[in-house]
């Protein structure tokens, strides 16, 4: 019966970790986050190290520039470590984190008023001939000058992204976050994700086509 | 709206394996029969494959120190 009893408790316990797996549940984060709370600066310095490539980048791809990627980085941090021991950890630390990071991207935008947030419409990146030349660098991994080349490109055609299709590209395509996640980081619909990320990714591949078709890339 | 029209717009949801099964098999049966609509789905899935291969900016050393000092003294400055 004893027996019973612990195979029971054990198994929950398995089902249970399971469960905080599949939504999102670091563990690490998890343990960085209650060492925090009891007291500990080197859970602090963890904390950073963990996330500040990944803030500092996003940033970067949101604002542009270097000295505004570690402003948002450092905002981020602060704010969360702020309010860190009232988090209570029903969503990934990694998507609240994100979530104060997007805040201040758009925080930043409208203290420099310089960036219009217009709309793509879907009429304007249809194009007619069907005609795209976009490459397949997975059959060339060592075209190192061509992927600088196109990384340039791509680069440039993210920041021409009006800001709201910018932000919901690099939280899908780049971080990897899901409709569902980045709705709720953006703080928009799942329809509005979709919508916006269709439009982000047809700008770009025009961008690319057209670079290729210019020959900006891999003359 | 055609039907090459009405599948434009719901391509990335196809890419990202997000549509009911029924919208799924129509989308697939009408790749099946256009060219044009398949180029732009290749063309489409290689825009994707190419700007998630780029990789991430990381964060410059000097820039790694500042923001890990900063985050550090003003946590302390606000606890003192």
């Amino acid at each position: 019966m004893v027996e019973h009893k612990v195979k029971a408790r054990t198994l929950s316990k398995v089902l249970n970790a399971t469960c905080a797996i599949n939504n999102g549940f670091d563990p690490i984060d998890h343990e960085l986050i209650e060492s925090f709370k009891a007291g500990s600066s080197e859970a602090i310095e963890r904390l950073v190290e963990r996330y500040e490539n990944r803030l500092f980048s996003f940033g970067l791809r949101m604002c542009g520039h270097q000295q505004d990627a570690e402003d948002i980085a450092q905002e981020t941090f602060l704010s969360a470590f702020r309010h860190l021991d009232r988090f209570r950890q029903e969503t990934p630390l990694k998507n609240w984190l994100f979530k104060i990071a997007a805040r201040a991207c758009f925080r930043r935008r409208r203290k420099k008023k310089g960036e219009p947030d217009r709309k793509i419409s879907i009429e304007s990146l249809k194009q007619d001939d069907g005609d795209y030349v976009i490459p397949d660098l997975s059959e060339k991994p060592d075209e190192s000058v061509i992927r600088n080349e196109l990384k340039a490109i791509i680069d440039g055609a993210v920041r021409e992204l009006p800001p709201k299709y910018r932000m919901v590209f690099n939280l899908r395509d780049i971080e990897g976050f899901s409709t569902e996640e980045t709705a709720g980081i953006a703080g928009i619909s799942e329809q509005l994700v979709k919508t916006r990320l269709h439009r982000a990714r047809l700008f770009l591949r025009k961008k690319i086509s057209a670079a290729y078709k210019e020959g900006a890339i891999g003359r | 709206m055609s039907e090459c029209g009405r599948h434009f717009e719901r391509i990335s949801e196809y890419l990202d394996g997000e549509l009911d099964q029924e919208t799924l098999i129509e989308i697939e049966r009408h790749l099946s029969e256009c060219r044009r609509c398949e180029n732009c789905v290749e063309s489409l899935r290689r825009t994707i494959a190419l700007c998630r291969g780029m990789g991430r900016e990381d964060v410059p050393a000097e820039a790694r120190k500042r923001i890990k000092e900063k985050v550090l003294q003003c946590l302390a400055e606000e606890s003192d």
